[in-house]
C-alpha cells in the first residue's frame, strides 16, 4: 500500500510556503526606469512594462538583479530562445508581436540591468 | 541565493555573450521568428510581421498588400484566427484616448490600446467602462473583435458597448460606421473577427467612474447550484469557479459602492492554480485523497473583500498559460450542462486541475455575437498549456452543443461553417458585408476562408 503521508506533507508544506514571503532583500539598481534608446523604449513601455516594472506573477522586475541572475546563468541564448518561445509564464515574445531578434536582445539586455 | 561575487560573475557572463551585439547577433541572422498565440498553441510563419506607426502607413500597407493580411492584438485569442503565411500587422503602436464626449459618456480609443490602458484616461475625463473581462492584456479592438465579455447577468459583451467603428478596407480606404452611418456594415464590425477590414478606431459607451465592491468565498458544490440564478439576479456582477474532486466552488460578486477603498487579504489566483497542479501531481489517484487538501484549505479562507475603483477591480493577471474552451449556452440551461460537464470531467479527464469557470452574459443584437438575442450562461473548461488539451474539449464540446451552446470566437471549437450558420440567424448577412468589402478574401487566412469564402 501506498504511504500517503509524506505527499500530503510535502502538499501542505508547499502550500504554506506559498503563502510566506520571500524575506531576502532585494538587489535593485537605481538606473533609468525606461530605455534611452527611443525605440527600445517605446517596446519596453507597451510591452514589457506591464508585468516587469512591477515584477508581476514570477516576472523578474527591470533592475532587480538578484531576480534575474539566475536567468542570466543559463545564458544569453537560452534567455532569448524563452522570450521568443514563451517559458512559464512569459508568454512569446512577451507579446511584441513586431519585435526582431536585436530589440529582444536589448530588451533583455536593459531590464536584467546588463 | 547567489552573493555578490557570483552576481558580478553572471553579469562577467552576460558581458562576454554580448548582449549589444557579438555573438548574439550572429546568430540574429539565422532565426527566423514567427509568431504564437499567448498559450503557444497557435502559430505560424508570417511573410512579414509589422507595426504600422501612422494611419496613412497602415493605408497605404493594406492597400499594396496582395493578402492574406491579418490583424494581430495581443494574441490572446486560442482559436485559429491569426496563422497566416501572409503578413501580420500589429496596431500596438496607434494606441490612446483619441476623444470623448462628456454629454453622451462616450469616449474612442485607437484600436492598438491595451484594455489595462483605458481605465486611467477614462477616468481622468469622467468616464469608466461599464464591464471589464477577467484579463485586461488584450488589445481592444481584438476583445471587440473576438465578443470578449465580463460577467453580469443584466450587462453585455464588450461589442455591446461599442457605438461607432473607423476601419481601413481591402483597397486603402478609411471608412467610419455607426448605427445611422453604414449600418450594415456597423452591424457586422461590432464583432468582425478581423475579417471585413483593419478596423483603428472605437467609440464606446461608457458610464460614469464608479467604485465597485468585490466580495469572495468558498461554497459547497449543491449551495453553489442552488444560489447561482438568485446571486446573478442580485449582484452586478457574480462569477463563480468549480475546483475539480473538492465538491467547493469559488465564487465573486461585484456591486457599485461609495465605500472608500480598502482591501482584506486576497488569495492569489496564479499561486492557487500551480497549488492544484501540485496536488494533481501527487493525488490524481485517489479523487478523495485529492479533495482532502483543497477542501481543508478552503476550510480556512475568510470571505476576501477588495474595495477599488472598477477598472481596478475587475481584472486578475493570469500568470499560468493554458488553453481554453468557453461555450455561451442559454442561461436556463446552464446549471445542467455544467453538472453534465463536471461528470465527464472527473470521471473520465482526471488530469485536469484548473477549475471550471461560470459567468453570466446578457443577450444583445450584434450579428456575430454568440449572446444575439439570448441571455447566456459561459462555461469555460481550460489545460496547462503544455499539456494535450483535446481530450477533455472533445470530450465537453458535445456536451455544449447539445445544451445550445455557441462558442466564443476566440476559444477552441470545432464548429463548422453550416455549423454557425445555424447558431446565428444574421450570418448570410455577415457574409454578404464581407463579400462587399473584401471581394479579394485579403483579409481572410486559412480558417476564416473555410468559414466565410465562397458559397457555401
Amino acid at each position: 500500500m501506498l504511504d500517503i503521508r509524506k505527499p500530503l506533507l510535502l502538499i501542505f508544506l508547499s502550500l504554506l510556503c506559498a503563502c510566506s514571503g520571500d524575506s531576502e532583500p532585494m538587489r535593485q539598481l537605481s538606473g533609468p526606469t525606461t530605455p534611452a534608446d527611443d525605440r527600445v523604449a517605446e517596446l519596453y513601455n507597451r510591452s514589457c512594462r506591464s508585468c516587469h516594472a512591477q515584477g508581476a506573477g514570477w516576472a523578474p522586475k527591470t533592475g532587480d538583479l538578484q531576480a534575474w541572475a539566475p536567468r542570466l546563468q543559463k545564458g544569453a541564448p537560452v534567455l532569448l530562445e524563452h522570450t521568443i518561445d514563451g517559458f512559464k509564464g512569459m508568454p512569446p515574445m512577451g507579446m511584441c508581436f513586431d519585435c526582431n531578434e536585436e530589440d529582444f536582445t536589448k530588451l533583455i539586455s536593459f531590464m536584467s540591468g546588463g | 541565493m547567489p552573493n555578490r561575487r557570483q552576481l558580478l560573475k553572471y553579469f562577467a557572463a552576460l558581458s562576454a555573450a554580448s548582449f549589444g551585439g557579438g555573438m548574439l547577433s550572429q546568430s540574429a541572422a539565422a532565426r527566423v521568428i514567427g509568431w504564437k498565440n499567448w498559450s503557444g498553441s497557435q502559430s505560424c510563419v508570417p511573410s512579414a510581421r509589422l507595426a504600422p506607426a501612422s494611419l496613412p502607413e497602415l493605408q497605404q500597407l493594406v492597400a499594396e498588400s496582395v493578402g492574406p493580411i491579418r490583424p494581430v492584438g495581443a494574441g490572446h485569442s486560442f482559436s485559429p484566427l491569426v496563422p497566416t503565411d501572409g503578413q501580420i500587422v500589429s496596431l500596438a503602436r496607434l494606441n490612446g484616448l483619441v476623444s470623448h464626449d462628456p454629454a453622451q459618456l462616450r469616449a474612442t480609443f485607437l484600436a492598438g490600446t491595451q484594455m489595462s490602458a483605458m481605465g486611467a484616461p477614462l477616468h481622468e475625463v469622467g468616464q469608466a467602462l461599464i464591464n471589464m473581462p477577467d484579463i485586461d492584456e488584450q488589445v481592444i479592438a481584438g476583445a471587440i473583435a473576438t465578443g470578449t465579455h465580463g460577467t453580469g447577468a443584466n450587462i453585455g459583451g464588450l461589442p455591446s458597448f461599442v457605438t461607432g467603428l473607423e476601419m481601413v478596407t481591402a483597397t486603402g480606404e478609411l471608412i467610419q460606421c455607426d448605427a445611422d452611418n453604414n449600418p450594415e456594415v456597423f452591424q457586422a464590425a461590432r464583432l468582425s473577427l478581423g475579417a471585413l477590414g483593419i478596423v483603428t478606431k472605437i467609440q464606446m459607451q461608457n458610464t460614469q467612474p464608479y467604485r465597485s465592491r468585490r466580495e469572495s468565498w468558498i461554497l459547497d458544490w449543491e449551495d453553489t447550484l442552488a444560489q447561482a440564478d438568485q446571486l446573478a439576479n442580485k449582484h452586478r456582477n457574480f462569477e463563480f469557479y468549480y475546483i475539480p474532486f473538492s465538491e467547493r466552488c469559488f465564487l465573486s460578486t461585484h456591486d457599485i459602492t461609495e465605500e472608500d477603498k480598502f482591501s482584506t487579504s486576497v488569495s492569489d489566483g496564479n499561486e492557487s492554480v500551480q497549488d492544484l497542479k501540485m496536488i494533481r501531481d501527487y493525488l490524481s489517484w485517489s479523487d478523495t485523497l485529492r479533495g482532502l487538501p483543497i477542501k481543508a484549505i478552503a476550510a480556512t479562507m475568510d470571505r476576501e473583500v477588495v474595495v477599488e475603483a472598477s477598472w481596478l477591480n475587475y481584472a486578475s493577471e493570469r500568470n499560468v498559460r493554458f488553453n481554453e474552451m468557453e461555450y455561451h449556452l442559454p442561461r436556463e440551461q446552464g446549471l445542467a450542462a455544467l453538472r453534465e460537464v463536471r461528470q465527464v470531467l472527473e470521471q473520465h479527464h482526471k488530469a485536469v486541475f484548473f477549475p471550471l469557470e461560470v459567468r453570466y452574459v446578457k443577450g444583445d443584437d450584434v450579428w456575430l455575437s454568440p449572446f444575439y438575442q439570448r441571455d447566456s450562461m459561459s462555461i469555460a473548461v481550460h489545460r496547462f498549456h503544455s499539456e494535450d488539451y483535446r481530450p477533455l474539449f472533445n470530450a465537453v464540446e458535445p456536451i455544449f452543443r447539445k445544451y445550445g451552446g455557441r462558442p466564443h470566437w476566440g476559444k477552441i471549437n470545432s464548429v463548422t461553417r453550416a455549423q454557425f450558420a445555424q447558431m446565428y440567424p444574421r450570418w448570410e448577412a455577415f457574409v454578404e458585408v464581407r463579400q462587399q468589402l473584401d471581394p479579394s478574401a485579403k483579409f481572410l487566412n486559412p480558417y476564416l476562408a473555410s468559414l466565410f469564402s465562397g458559397a457555401a
